[in-house]
């Protein structure tokens, strides 16, 4: 009776335990991913994809087992010797060749072997002796496999069973069996080794956690090439992935290039500001996907635990050549190893804690995703508009699915509605101006998404709020992410920005400021110089041994200029010599080197002219005069040295200040600029300039003074002056629009974080308490380890301590100085790195400025119509703007380089403002007798009266085609192309007409906003269209999908059209009319 | 011109040259050749300036049906189809348009020799119509255009003709025929237009001379 109780039972829990060890597959609610567990600990994976089955080494229970492709259950297990350590699978999927570790400690002896399965006769095993622990196998497309062990390459043929040393290599550190509990078997061999798609190729590593041996063999000619690497932290994962073509290696936190030189160092935390790796061996993988150009990886940061696998273990989607992330998405469980792709490239197997995680990366639109329409929200409050502003933002999941999400924000004034819902939804922004009022400079907030079910960990929204008073100048333009440099272009009417988040050097135009291309540089770009002949754009990366280089006049990418061990901080260029400031792995100082364009590599100067290299500060920046005469080195912990060009060395090198950063500049004229500190030729300070408007954030000498920008914080109003160099005093300083880019450091010294860390494990009767100690760059550890022995009653407790002290190599800090101000050549503007991305002021900001002028008002597209309401107008006249900015923010903003404009007291959207012409939106509210006035910081306009029509067609005058220009915007469907002389109408032609002025449309639009797409604003007012008399049907008429005030007519051209070379198109809406003579032909 | 009043004028004067030797056929013949097409150009010029227009030398083919009398005299009906891009040249520049035209007209012939000779030379004059029809992708510039303006458009022009040649016996049945034509049209204005304010000089007529080689068959002896 209690057996049949019992039975059921007992069932239930083998299935519930079933379920757990073998199918924990289901994947977490919000997570990537498919756990397999194998009750063992894998340390290597090889993929069978003409079996189905992927095959895993088993380190601890001493099988191969078998997973099946199509259901993820482990089918079937091969029993072989003890430590299956490394796998590989022949290219003709004969063989299956595994590696046992068997480096034991005494008195066990050392078994170390190789088993070779034959796959294709059931399973039959050969094994063969080694002399050496291996550390790894791996198959070349010769389908010979080389054996890597800790003094031997090895190449072992199945087909014969013999084996052939290629070379012979330096011990390199293992650990003997047995190992401490809850060590993990990359933690013995220490070692990973992989093969490339193609076969050619087989990369790998190994060594102790921080040294070891690279290592490169080509398949084709049985070569090897092998280099010394050394970081700090322990260059974990043990993980190596190949590029299919071997053109890239991954492993650990790096990627590297076919010669061994680091492209890019991963960032451990991708939801946050950059953090190194924590370097654990067992956490962590990364695989590259060839056929995408993207790697997959999780790469644990700083301050993962080591136990209990608290951490969320992200895996990031990142560009496979620097690095920039595309999204992260939340793992099931930590990945712990190698990780290999299928050939499809669609489904990634990646050894985790429980065994192996299956990651879908072909179909990732299957998993649940929330992704944001825009990266950026700003909302421009000023002195014409204080009205409660509102935005939209569309969630969406990018497969389609049916995703719940919660969006919000902690800052007050800052609204979202609906707060939750599923995807797709609009969300609406509002922002209460009057929350804000008495902030004068940019309030950044966040709205962050989140949700239940998502896998993925969507950024926040960056929510830029600024309310700009009359007396604040300039405009600034919203650039998401994080700015760092700007440097003029002193011969090509352009200036660069380099935005480090997304490694990209930014091109805009210098005469209306808009971006005109995007150059991609080395991952975490943090400063750029143009070489002396002007021809070529050298961009140093602080996580990448790459400098990148661009040709100018082509806007084009050039190989780049690579190093073996340094890292850029900071870089400028002479009239003879190019320098860096520079963090060296190889050595953990920071020093300068010189970059050879030639051969394009980069290394360190063996001195500084008469004075040791490698002793600067840990963030030292570097400018060059204009005239590349000197080169200027600013150093964070106060030190100042110069180069000179002439003398091709270091002629001063001093130390007056305990501490530097902000603003840095050089002159030709023998000054120089750091911090707030005026420096004669000799670096010897002159004088100071004023900071009573804040901290200095950038300086540009201009003639015999120079421009300076500060701010006290990054949400206050920042300052621009002039200053004058002989007294040190601040002229006419004028309040920006927001805040110029600040140093993070803010004056403080970069030092370690200091912390103390004890952790207990506890072993039988045995207790070890580790302290560790982070004091500035020294750690310290003390270990404590108690054993209690006891017999009867008595119980005795023996303890000994063992300590360690090393220095930690720290990342490079945030750039304590700052180059934010660039006045641009042609002297028509100032630019400033600013909170937002950059404000352009006009070169004359602090001139006072007569009232506006208006003379005329007419329709934007033939500068002759009238205006109607929602149509697109020009203003003309005087003042009306101190400088030339066009902008493409939708919505359109109602002020524009300091001027706004309203219609009857109502703000008016914006498109381009000059000190002549500004481009706007006519409100929709506005028809009849209506009141327009201009206001900027010059004061409000006279009334201009005028009369709006409720319809005043204008066909844009716009159309440029060859050398001819104000052609009317008229398409012919036929050909996409104007109609113009050459490309007459025809009968049963269709039509497009873009115009503007078609008055009140169904539904109505708001103004500033682009017309929907569904349903359609048609215009209430039906347009008639004839030519030469016949009528033209009209299929449609009302505002263009996606633009903002523009209209367009699609008619179709009758047959009995009459034909000329100058026939009349009327146009007709309401009560006006336009006529254009367009030539019709048979 | 409207396109309906020049086909019935066209058609009336073909009419006209058509009747007289139909009454005295006696054997009929019909063929075909291949051969180039060669246009003079002409001058259109105005305040834009000066610009040679023409058809662009290219292949021609043609068909007849010959209707040859006892005597000296024949006439025959003829369809030619000539390739040739609308082409504009000056002020260094130069601007082509793809085009064909295709003609229609009927030619007297007048042997020197008799029938029954196995090297008959012969002359011939006639008339006709020719449409030009502009094939090109237009686009929204085109060089030259504001001289003139190559365009998707169709022209019927009159057209007068005159030839000689030399038909060559090769069998029974079969003759070699080696001829020279000149088609002479007004300029097609539809197809290669002169901008406002520009005229095309001179006359105004194109030539079109043609020498072609083909082959006839005979349908009856002499």
């Amino acid at each position: 009776m209690s057996r049949k109780l019992w039975f059921p039972a007992q069932r239930w829990a083998i299935a519930l335990i079933g379920a757990v060890l073998m199918a924990r597959a289901a994947p977490g609610a919000n997570t990537f991913g498919q756990v397999v567990t194998i009750g063992g600990e894998a340390i290597d994976i090889a993929l069978d994809e003409s079996r189905g089955v992927l095959y895993i080494a088993n380190f601890t229970a001493n099988r191969i087992d078998v997973m099946s492709l199509a259901n993820y259950a482990i089918q079937t297990s091969i029993n072989v010797a003890a430590q299956p350590s490394s796998i590989s699978l022949s290219p003709d999927n004969h063989w299956l060749l595994v590696a046992h570790y068997g480096d034991t400690t005494p008195p066990a002896t050392q078994s170390n072997l190789l088993t070779l399965i034959d796959l294709t006769a059931a399973n039959s095993k050969q094994t063969f002796a080694l002399g050496n622990p291996p550390l790894g196998v791996a198959f070349g497309i010769d389908d010979k496999a080389l054996v890597v062990t800790t003094t031997q390459f090895i190449l072992f043929d199945p087909a014969l069973g013999t084996t052939q040393i290629l070379q012979t290599v330096a011990q390199v550190a293992t650990n003997a069996i047995p190992q401490p509990p809850a060590t993990f078997p990359l933690g013995f061999t220490e070692a990973g080794v992989a093969t490339s798609k193609d076969g050619l190729t087989v990369a790998g590593f190994g060594g102790s956690t921080t040294a070891g041996l690279l290592f490169k063999y080509a398949v084709a000619d049985h070569t090897i090439t092998a280099s010394s690497w050394g970081a700090t932290p322990p260059l974990g994962p043990r993980a190596v992935s190949v590029a299919d073509d071997g053109s890239q290696f991954s492993l650990g936190w790096w990627t590297l290039d076919p010669n061994f030189y680091i492209q890019s160092i991963f960032n451990g935390n991708p939801v946050g500001l950059y953090t190194p790796a924590v370097g654990y061996l067992n956490i962590g993988s990364s695989i590259i996907d060839s056929s995408r150009g993207l790697i997959y990886a999780q790469i644990p940061p700083t301050g993962t635990p080591t136990t209990g696998n608290t951490n969320t273990p992200i895996l990031q989607i990142l560009d496979a050549d620097n690095l920039t992330s595309h999204d992260n998405l939340m793992l099931p469980e930590n990945l712990a190893g190698k990780s290999v792709i299928t050939n499809d490239h669609n489904t990634v197997y990646a050894i985790s804690d429980s065994g192996v995680t299956v990651l879908p990366v072909g179909n990732l639109n299957g998993t649940p995703r929330l992704k944001m329409s825009a990266s950026d929200l700003v909302f421009r409050g000023n002195f014409c508009n204080r009205s409660v502003a509102t935005q939209t933002l569309t969630i969406t999941d990018p497969g389609g699915n049916s995703t719940p999400f919660t969006i919000g924000s902690s800052t007050a004034g800052l609204t979202v509605s609906p707060s939750s819902g599923v995807t797709p939804a609009i969300i609406t922004v509002t922002v209460n101006p009057n929350t804000f009022a008495s902030q004068k400079g940019t309030v950044t907030a966040a709205l962050t998404l989140s949700s239940t079910v998502a896998a993925n960990l969507p950024p926040a929204v960056r929510v830029l709020i600024n309310s700009q008073d009359v007396s604040q100048r300039g405009n600034f333009t919203d650039i998401p992410g994080r700015v760092v440099d700007i440097l003029p272009d002193p011969t090509r009417n352009v200036y660069y920005i380099l935005r480090q988040d997304a490694n990209q050097l930014l091109v805009f135009n210098s005469i209306n400021n808009v971006q005109t291309a995007t150059l991609r540089t080395c991952t975490t770009p943090t400063s750029m110089a143009i070489t002396f002949d002007q021809q070529y754009m050298l961009v140093g990366c602080k996580n990448s041994h790459y400098i990148s280089m661009f040709d100018l006049d082509l806007l084009q990418a050039l190989p780049p200029i690579v190093s073996n061990s340094d890292y850029v901080i900071s870089i400028a260029a002479s009239s003879n010599a190019i320098l860096a400031s520079t963090f060296s792995a190889a050595d953990g100082t920071y020093g300068i080197d010189q970059i050879d364009l030639v051969n394009r590599v980069f290394s360190r100067l063996p001195t500084l002219g008469v004075w040791q290299n490698g002793m600067l500060a840990t963030d030292s920046a570097l400018a060059a005069t204009s005239n590349g005469a000197q080169i200027l080195v600013a150093g964070a912990d106060g030190s100042v040295l110069i180069y000179d060009a002439n003398a091709g060395t270091f002629t001063i090198s001093r130390h007056d200040f305990t501490s530097l950063a902000g603003s840095f500049a050089a002159s030709s004229f023998g000054q120089f600029i750091v911090g707030n500190h005026l420096l004669n030729a000799s670096g010897v300070r002159q004088l100071d300039l004023p900071t009573t408007t804040g901290n200095p954030s950038g300086f540009a000498f201009v003639d015999a003074g120079g421009y300076y920008t500060t701010a006290p914080g990054s949400a206050s109003p920042g300052v621009i002056q002039t200053v004058d160099l002989t007294t040190g005093n601040s002229v006419q300083p004028t309040s920006m629009v927001e805040a110029p880019v600040l140093s993070p450091t803010a004056f403080q010294p970069a030092t370690a974080t200091n912390s103390t860390t004890t952790t207990t494990t506890t072993t039988g009767n045995t207790t070890a308490t580790t302290t560790t100690v982070i004091n500035g760059t020294n750690i310290s550890t003390s270990t404590v380890t108690c054993t209690n022995t006891a017999s009867g009653s008595t119980s005795t407790t023996l303890c000994t301590n063992t300590s360690s002290s090393s220095t930690v190599t720290l990342p490079p800090p945030p750039n304590a100085f700052t180059r934010s101000l660039a006045p641009l050549p042609a002297r028509n503007s100032i630019i400033s790195l600013t909170t937002s991305g950059f404000t352009v002021l006009p070169w004359t900001y602090a001139a006072s400025v007569a009232p506006p002028q208006v003379a005329a008002v007419v329709s934007a597209a033939d500068g002759v119509s009238p205006a109607a309401p929602g149509g697109l107008i020009s203003i003309y006249g005087n003042q009306l703007s101190a400088t030339n900015l066009a902008t493409s923010e939708i919505p359109l903003p109602t002020a524009l380089a300091n001027s706004c404009l309203t219609v009857n007291g109502e703000p008016m959207p914006l498109i381009f403002v000059s000190p002549n012409q500004v481009n706007a939106q006519m409100p929709s509210q506005a028809v009849g007798d209506v009141t327009l006035n201009v206001h900027t910081p010059g004061g409000i306009s006279d009334n201009f009266n005028l009369v709006v029509q409720p319809t005043a067609p204008a066909v844009f005058l716009s159309g440029v085609a060859g050398p001819q220009t104000n052609i009317p915007t008229i398409i012919r469907a036929a050909n996409n192309q104007l109609v113009t002389d050459s490309n007459p109408i025809h009968p049963n032609d269709t039509l497009i007409i873009y115009l503007t002025g078609c008055g009140v449309t169904n539904p109505v639009v708001a103004d500033g906003l682009p017309a929907p797409s569904s349903p359609l604003a048609n215009a209430v007012a039906f347009p008639q269209l004839s030519i030469g008399g016949a009528n033209l049907p009209v299929l449609f008429g009302g505002l263009t999908p996606g633009e903002v005030g523009l209209c367009q007519i699609n008619a179709q051209v009758p047959a009995n059209a009459p034909q000329g070379l100058s026939m009349p198109l009327s146009i007709t809406q309401g009560a006006m009319t336009q006529t254009l003579n367009l030539r019709v032909v048979n | 011109m409207k396109l309906a009043s020049k086909l019935a004028v066209c058609a009336a004067a073909f009419a006209a040259s058509v009747a007289a030797p139909m009454a005295m056929a006696q054997s009929w013949e019909f063929g075909g050749g291949v051969g180039g097409g060669f246009y003079t150009s002409q001058d259109v010029s105005g305040s834009a300036g000066s610009a040679a227009a023409k058809l662009a030398t290219n292949i021609a083919g043609s068909a007849w049906l010959t209707n040859n009398g006892a005597g000296h005299w024949g006439g025959e009906l003829r369809y030619d189809y000539q390739l040739g891009d609308l082409q504009l040249n000056g002020a260094g520049t130069s601007a082509s348009f793809a085009a064909y035209s295709q003609a229609f007209h009927y030619d007297a012939l007048w042997y020197p020799m008799r029938s029954g000779s196995r090297i008959r030379p012969f002359v011939s004059a006639g008339a006709g119509v020719k449409i030009f029809k502009g094939t090109g992708a237009q686009v929204a510039y085109q060089p030259l255009n504001q001289i003139a303006l190559l365009t998707q458009a169709q022209d019927l022009t009159p057209m007068a003709s005159v030839g000689a040649g030399v038909k060559i016996q090769l069998a029974s049945r079969v003759s070699l025929r080696i001829e020279l034509h000149d088609y002479l049209t007004p300029f097609p204005k539809q197809v290669i237009t002169p901008n406002a304010g520009e005229k095309v000089s001179g006359l105004g007529w194109l030539q079109d001379f043609v020498p072609m080689v083909g082959v006839s068959y005979t349908s009856a002896g002499r």
